[in-house]
């Protein structure tokens, strides 16, 4: 496997990072895990690898998700982690409103520019 | 639904859920399978249950098994037993009238020589809650049957338990409620509302419209809320009939949601209730009969945070005058002196005794006793400012604090509470009372004020009764 994936999943690891660290300050931290949980569960049904993400208290690591890309090279983590952010705001919204969603939004869209960030999917 | 509990629910799992319940709701909990046979341990220790099982988590003593045996052998539903050792216990049948799976044994976490109706009351209404959680909770995880309920149904259900105790984290619990009928169940919208007397407040609201629902009023008999409370189930609603609430004509919401809203009702009566709102394809009937252990969750939740609110005030507050105790009266004069160091500002106490009423008492009655102190406490009342602190020390004691109130004040009011009580027509005989002044000192405590005026009171009585003394010390 190429750099260019590792330095993908490894963006993705940090806005997950920064996601979690953001709505924890509107929701605490046990609801942040719950979403985090929810969202991997709903998305295993797709993308078995997601399972592989590991998090706790903040700490969120998609290390094993890089590992597993050597057995399985086609994974579309793009995709998966797009469907992955998508459903976690969707709900977030629910939880915090659009507006405060749209802050969180407006602010990783800047931080991670091309990785597209839209609280109204 | 399978009954072998051994086989079917994780013991570790559930060990861990009963302590914590055990704990927040302050009570021993212990469960039987179906044949009599311990299921899960002790979740809190008992003294004597310790000495008669030899330290043993478990129930072994031969005479505990015999009595355990013959209650839960000739148990229909519920009842309440004392053991051979005195220890009083809420003994209740789980599972379904069709289907017994157990029985959950709740007692209190200390042993009391003497309970009284209020006390017993309280208990009655915790244990009735905890029945019904531990039930749902164990026909949710039974009727799933596979690894019980979804994991994070399970950590939700448990991160809550931990959050139920006591009024103070009542706003925190309706927020992981709310927040996990959104995250689980992708509920579109989750409201409680509590009931505050003939009303019901909406006090936590979250997702699509939530705003129009936070801090509604809505009364107790309005014929929606009147129709919820009619009955013990929850209630499927259409948006139409929604939108009869008071305040929520606005609301637009897609016609094919389905709303549903669960009364809480409690030994202490309907305590408020749980609204959610689904899109069409998002609630099966797992998921309907796993909320009700939400709506569960908050009925205790709101019910342990009366029975707080309720057991604080009645902590503070004398029952016969309805005057602060001598507790409340020691935790405001902390206040006060720290106020009066700050500030330095002036502070008066006085102590104050009706002269000879355990004559008036012993020859009258605690009939017509009770009756000079309430009217005592009510000459008090009307002779000092609303800013002025009184309570009933204890006996036919009674301590006002006057903040703000130097030597001149302060005599002025003991003499216009003096004269007062002098003049009242009581029945039976004239009463008077005698009473202690004393003003703080930067270098007081509250023990050596409350001394001071105590000390200048008896000098009162040396003097003759019916008289103030200023402490000049």
């Amino acid at each position: 496997m190429n750099d260019f994936i590792y330095k993908k999943i490894e963006r993705y690891e940090n806005l997950l990072r920064e996601m979690w660290t953001a709505s924890e300050k509107y929701i605490g931290t046990f609801s942040v895990k719950l979403l985090v949980e929810r969202v991997v569960w709903d998305l295993s049904k797709e993308y078995r690898e997601i399972e592989l993400l590991h998090y706790n208290e903040g700490m969120i690591s998609c290390a094993e998700i890089a590992a597993s890309m050597k057995k399985n090279p086609n994974l579309p983590i793009d995709d998966m982690f797009m469907k992955f952010i998508t459903r976690y705001v969707e709900i977030l919204s629910r939880l915090i409103g659009y507006e405060n969603t749209d802050k969180i939004a407006n602010w990783l869209n800047e931080e991670f520019r091309d990785i597209p960030f839209d609280s109204k999917d | 639904m399978p009954a072998n509990l051994l086989l079917s629910v994780s013991l570790k799992y559930w060990q861990n859920f009963q302590d914590t319940l055990a704990k927040v709701m302050d009570v021993n909990i212990y469960i039987f399978d179906i044949n009599g046979g311990s299921f899960s341990r002790f979740s809190r220790d008992i003294e004597v249950c310790q000495k008669v099982n030899k330290g043993e988590e478990k129930i072994c003593n031969e005479n505990c098994i015999r009595f355990y045996k013959d209650i839960l052998g000739s148990l229909e539903d519920k009842g309440v037993f004392t053991c051979p050792y005195g220890i009083r216990l809420y003994a209740y049948a789980l599972g379904t009238y069709a289907q017994k799976i157990g029985y959950l044994i709740i007692t209190p976490a200390r042993i009391k020589e003497q309970v009284g109706l209020e006390e017993e009351n309280t208990f009655i209404t915790k244990a009735n809650s905890i029945y019904k959680t531990v039930n749902e909770v164990l026909k949710a995880i039974l009727e799933k049957n596979v690894l019980g309920l979804r994991s994070l149904e399970l950590n939700s259900i448990y991160e809550i338990s931990r959050l139920l105790t006591s009024t103070i984290e009542l706003e925190k619990v309706m927020d992981l409620i709310t927040n996990s009928l959104i995250i689980i169940y992708k509920a579109e919208l989750g409201f409680v509302g509590l009931r505050e007397g003939d009303k019901i407040r909406v006090a936590q609201a979250k997702g699509d419209h939530d705003h129009l629902f936070v801090g509604k009023e809505w009364p107790m008999v309005q014929p929606l809320i009147e129709k919820f409370f009619s009955k013990v189930e929850p209630s499927f609603l259409s948006i139409n009939e929604l939108k009869t609430l008071p305040g929520l004509s606005g609301l637009e919401l897609n016609s094919e949601n389905k709303i549903v809203v669960y009364p809480l009702w409690t030994s202490l009566g309907a305590v408020g209730l749980l609204g959610i709102v689904f899109s069409p394809d998002s609630m099966d009937d797992n998921d309907k009969r796993n909320l009700q252990i939400y709506a569960n969750f908050v009925a205790i939740a709101l019910a342990n945070a009366k029975l707080v609110s309720r057991l604080e005030r009645e902590a503070e507050t004398d029952f016969l005058t309805g005057f602060f105790n001598k507790r409340a009266l020691r935790n405001i004069l902390v206040n006060e002196l720290e106020r009066t160091v700050r500030y330095r500002v002036p502070l008066a106490v006085i102590f104050m005794d009706i002269d000879s009423f355990k004559s008036y008492n012993d020859t009258f009655g605690h009939v017509a006793g009770d009756v000079v102190l309430q009217k005592t406490a009510d000459i008090i009342k009307e002779s000092i400012r609303t800013v002025d602190i009184a309570g009933r020390y204890g006996g036919e004691e009674f301590v006002t604090i006057l903040p703000g109130t130097n030597e001149e004040g302060a005599i002025a009011v003991a003499e216009r509470i003096r004269k007062s009580i002098e003049m009242y027509p009581f029945p039976h005989r004239k009463v008077t009372v005698s009473l202690g002044i004393a003003l703080a000192k930067i270098s007081d405590s509250v023990d050596s004020l409350f001394e001071r005026a105590d000390q200048a009171l008896y000098q009162a009585k040396r003097e003759g009764k019916n008289r103030f003394h200023l402490d000049l010390s």
